[in-house]
């Protein structure tokens, strides 16, 4: 009795229950439909600027896009903490090449053709 | 203090000490209350010394002196005795060493305790919080004893022994200098400890009063009068000295110090005017949105999100106004934070030099007098020696000597700069009377010896060594004595002596002529993180002093050359590998290693390019400490505003570099910065330079991205170095491929 009692053995042994995941801000998140996709259409769409004179209320139009976007991409994190989190995203290696893409994409398209004859 | 627990120390030890304190002497009611020395106060001096000397520094405890601070050592005996020395009995011999004794016993009592050394024991913790709190009671007590001077009379001890020349002084007299020097330095380094409560004024301890005590008490005159002839009469005095003249200076602002009354009671008076409006402003920034409403008036908004007809809900009547404080209450109402790193302070308070110090008007006035002499005596000779005692690595010079030396260097040269500067001043108020003829232009031989080739290489090396070691607060002193030095370069520069001209041309070229030296600023800057705003705003200045005066230089020289040590060719490593079979036979692997890595350093000169070198301020990491720099700006000066604003005109609009900048958080900050809320005060001087830098920063921004619609994503990011060429210009670098 007294060494079962010292090992332990009959005593039920307790499951804590796992907690649920906490949700993260990665790569993967960034990559989903609701990441980066979505940011490029919704630019295209809601950039209309006022131009020349009107520069402060464009940039607060500029960051109130940003705002929202990130609030339903990953609602956790205020904007400044979000944008601190992607920004440090983007120095992965494939985060990089992405960006390259997204980046060749808009070049003109002669570029594009002398690339492939090279 | 509360009553002595008896459970703190062994009650052995502290019958023993007791009863050496009450032997010692007292105050008798038949005697008019005057202090009566015991029949063997001498041999109590000497035993309770050795009590300190053999319990508590032999086995590592502060018993003795926790029992002696119970005891009111200090106040009760040791300043009555010395208090009781007049000044006709100098000569007496008893007396004398009584008085001798007594100073013997008052600078290990007032001895900095090291808190964060590795040999603290429980003991130490227990005792050291109650220590420190006696030594401010010591501290006040020495500066305002009632009856007498007890600064003066310590110097009145050491006198006999500074009196003779130094080579008929006695290992005994030097021992007694150095004695009074030190304890000049404990009392004014002790300091009120910053975690404890303390009891009584802050007031009587404070730097003001040290200053003025010490000023009285001809403290000040004696540091001088040692400082001034370093070298003939005195030798091995000069760390302490320095330590001395450290912990009166440190914190301490130069500008504000050369300020004359009126101007520094205007300049108290605009302070306060703006820093009232400045609180005006915020007021106003707030009662802009402050509820019109009592607290439970529940408004509550929907925020519509999309044509998905998703809504969000914000409460709170403040929103209704404008739309974007709804977006910026959103944001706020958010609960989680992103884990930060703790920032760890572990550094002693003691080398803390950028906290700063306000003094009384007449403190203010003493200590100016007292450095505007130092400058005209003594700056020189004492700098000059303890350069070399570095140098030669001398024993008594410690670690922390070095990081003093380069604070005090840097503290001097400013006030130099800055007397320099008065001086003209008046001289000009003055020219408009008198004749031209007498004005004159005195030349910088007062600091000379901290602006030769030794220093420069002193310097440089201290800088890169803590570098290396990562020794923030080292690299941060080095840091301000470089700006000085090439603020104060540049002074001389101008001067009406051509003479002056000459050596600043020189010195110059002899700086900017080392690239380790432009590596090592531009290392320095890239390399900040978290080392604290003090040290940001080291770096920062540096590089802006630096970049200026390089600039100017190098328009001025257009031929400036410069020593860069870069890798050699391939060819000659080629050449080189064929070389080690011939003498692979006499020499091990690891010394042929040596001459291989040392024959592909080979340093040569090359012609200086100015734009090549401020692109490399350029980089992002650069951009990063200027931006965690520009962040604190609700707390920056004007010249500091003035420093941000230039670098990043410079990243913007002379390097076409603007892209940098297009990062949503930079964006963000100067916004703010500009539109609030708890933006900049819009009254303020460097406002409207910022206004307009932003603005046009914005308008690039706009144009770029209504050009190149791909950078709605790339303002996420710090920008890949090989797109950065074409997110500018809108084309590729056309690389000329003429290898």
């Amino acid at each position: 009795k007294e060494n079962g009692a010292g090992l332990g053995i009959d005593e039920e042994i307790k499951v804590a229950k796992k907690r649920a995941p906490v949700p993260k801000l990665d790569e993967k998140r960034l990559l989903s439909p609701a990441g980066i996709s979505k940011l490029r259409r919704v630019a295209k769409e809601r950039f209309k600027f006022k131009g020349k004179g009107h520069e402060y209320s464009d940039v607060a139009r500029l960051l109130n896009v940003y705002q929202l976007w990130l609030d339903d991409l990953y609602p956790r994190a205020k904007f400044g903490d979000g944008l601190a989190i992607i920004e440090k995203l983007g120095h992965t290696k494939r985060m990089q090449t992405m960006r390259r893409e997204w980046i060749n994409e808009g070049k003109p398209r002669e570029s594009w053709e002398s690339l492939d004859s090279l | 203090f509360e009553e002595p627990s008896q459970n703190t120390v062994d009650p052995e030890v502290r019958a023993y000490v007791y009863s050496l304190v009450s032997a010692l002497g007292g105050t008798g009611a038949d005697e008019d209350g005057r202090y009566v020395l015991g029949d063997d106060a001498l041999a109590c001096l000497k035993d309770l010394k050795k009590w300190l000397k053999l319990h508590d520094e032999k086995a590592n405890r502060l018993d003795v002196a926790r029992c002696l601070a119970e005891a009111n050592l200090v106040k009760g005996d040791l300043l009555e005795i010395l208090a009781a020395w007049p000044e006709t009995a100098t000569e007496d011999k008893i007396k004398s060493k009584i008085a001798l004794a007594c100073l013997e016993l008052l600078v290990p009592l007032t001895w900095p305790i090291e808190k964060n050394d590795t040999q603290m024991t429980v003991n130490h913790h227990r005792h050291v919080p109650y220590l420190q709190l006696a030594q401010t009671s010591y501290k006040r007590a020495i500066l305002e004893h009632e009856a007498a001077k007890v600064l003066r009379t310590a110097v009145r001890i050491g006198l006999p022994s500074i009196a003779l020349p130094m080579g008929e002084r006695g290992s005994r007299d030097e021992g007694i200098i150095k004695l009074l020097l030190y304890f000049f330095r404990n009392i004014a380094m002790i300091s009120p400890p910053q975690n404890l409560p303390n009891e009584g004024k802050e007031g009587e301890v404070s730097r003001s009063a040290t200053i003025e005590a010490f000023h009285r008490q001809d403290v000040l005159a004696l540091l001088l009068t040692i400082s001034s002839n370093m070298g003939e009469d005195f030798n091995t005095q000069d760390t302490v000295v320095m330590e001395v003249l450290f912990h009166l200076l440190k914190g301490v602002d130069v500008e504000k110090l050369f300020m004359d009354k009126e101007q520094l009671k205007s300049k108290n008076g605009d302070e306060l005017k703006s820093l009232l409006a400045q609180e005006a402003g915020m007021h106003r920034s707030y009662a802009k949105n402050a509820p019109t409403r009592h607290n439970r008036f529940g408004t509550m908004i929907w925020v519509k999100r999309d044509d998905a007809g998703r809504v969000s809900t914000v409460s709170g009547q403040d929103v209704l106004k404008d739309g974007q404080h709804t977006l910026s209450k959103m944001d706020q109402t958010k609960k989680w934070n992103k884990p930060r790193q703790r920032v760890k302070n572990e550094e002693p308070a003691q080398d803390r030099f950028d906290m700063p110090v306000a003094l009384t008007e007449s403190a203010n006035t003493h200590l100016r007098a007292f450095v505007e002499e130092f400058l005209d005596s003594s700056f020189n000779p004492l700098f000059n020696h303890i350069r070399r005692a570095i140098e030669r690595e001398a024993e008594r010079v410690l670690d922390a000597h070095q990081l003093q030396f380069f604070y005090l260097v840097s503290w001097f040269l400013e006030a130099e700069r800055v007397r320099r500067g008065k001086k003209k001043e008046a001289e000009k108020r003055k020219r408009d009377k008198k004749l031209e003829a007498t004005f004159e232009a005195d030349s910088f031989a007062l600091i000379a010896t901290v602006l030769n080739q030794e220093s420069f290489i002193l310097l440089n090396r201290f800088m890169q060594d803590r570098l290396d070691l990562k020794s923030w607060r080292e690299v941060q002193a080095g840091m301000r004595c470089f700006t000085q030095i090439l603020l104060i370069v540049q002074d001389m520069g101008q001067s009406l002596l051509e003479e002056d001209q000459e050596i600043a041309e020189n010195i110059q070229n002899r700086i900017f002529y080392e690239e380790t030296t432009h590596d090592r600023i531009i290392a320095i800057l890239r390399g900040y993180k978290d080392q604290g705003f003090g040290y940001l705003n080291s770096c920062t200045e540096l590089s802006h002093v630096f970049l200026r005066i390089l600039e100017r230089y190098s328009r001025e020289n257009v031929d400036l050359q410069v020593r860069s040590r870069r890798k050699a060719r391939r060819s000659k490593k080629a050449a080189a590998k064929q070389r080690e079979p011939t003498n692979e036979d006499d020499q091990d692997g690891t010394s042929e290693m040596e001459d291989v890595a040392e024959a592909e350093r080979v340093s040569r000169e090359r012609k200086f390019d100015f734009t090549r070198f401020s692109t490399k301020f350029m980089t992002q990491a650069c951009i990063d400490t200027f931006v965690s720099f520009a962040k604190y700006y609700t707390d920056l000066d004007t010249e500091q505003l003035k420093r941000a604003h230039r670098f990043f005109y410079r990243v913007a609009f002379k390097q076409d570099l603007s892209v940098m900048l297009f990062r949503l958080d930079i964006i963000a900050l100067f916004n703010q910065m500009i539109k609030g809320p708890e933006g900049l005060d819009s009254a303020g001087p460097m406002f409207r330079d910022w206004d307009e830098l932003v603005r046009q920063l914005v308008k690039k921004m706009i144009k770029k991205l209504e050009q190149r619609p791909e950078l709605a994503v790339e303002l996420l990011f710090s920008k890949i170095n090989s797109t950065i060429h074409y997110l500018e210009y809108g084309y590729e670098k056309q690389t000329t491929s003429s290898k």
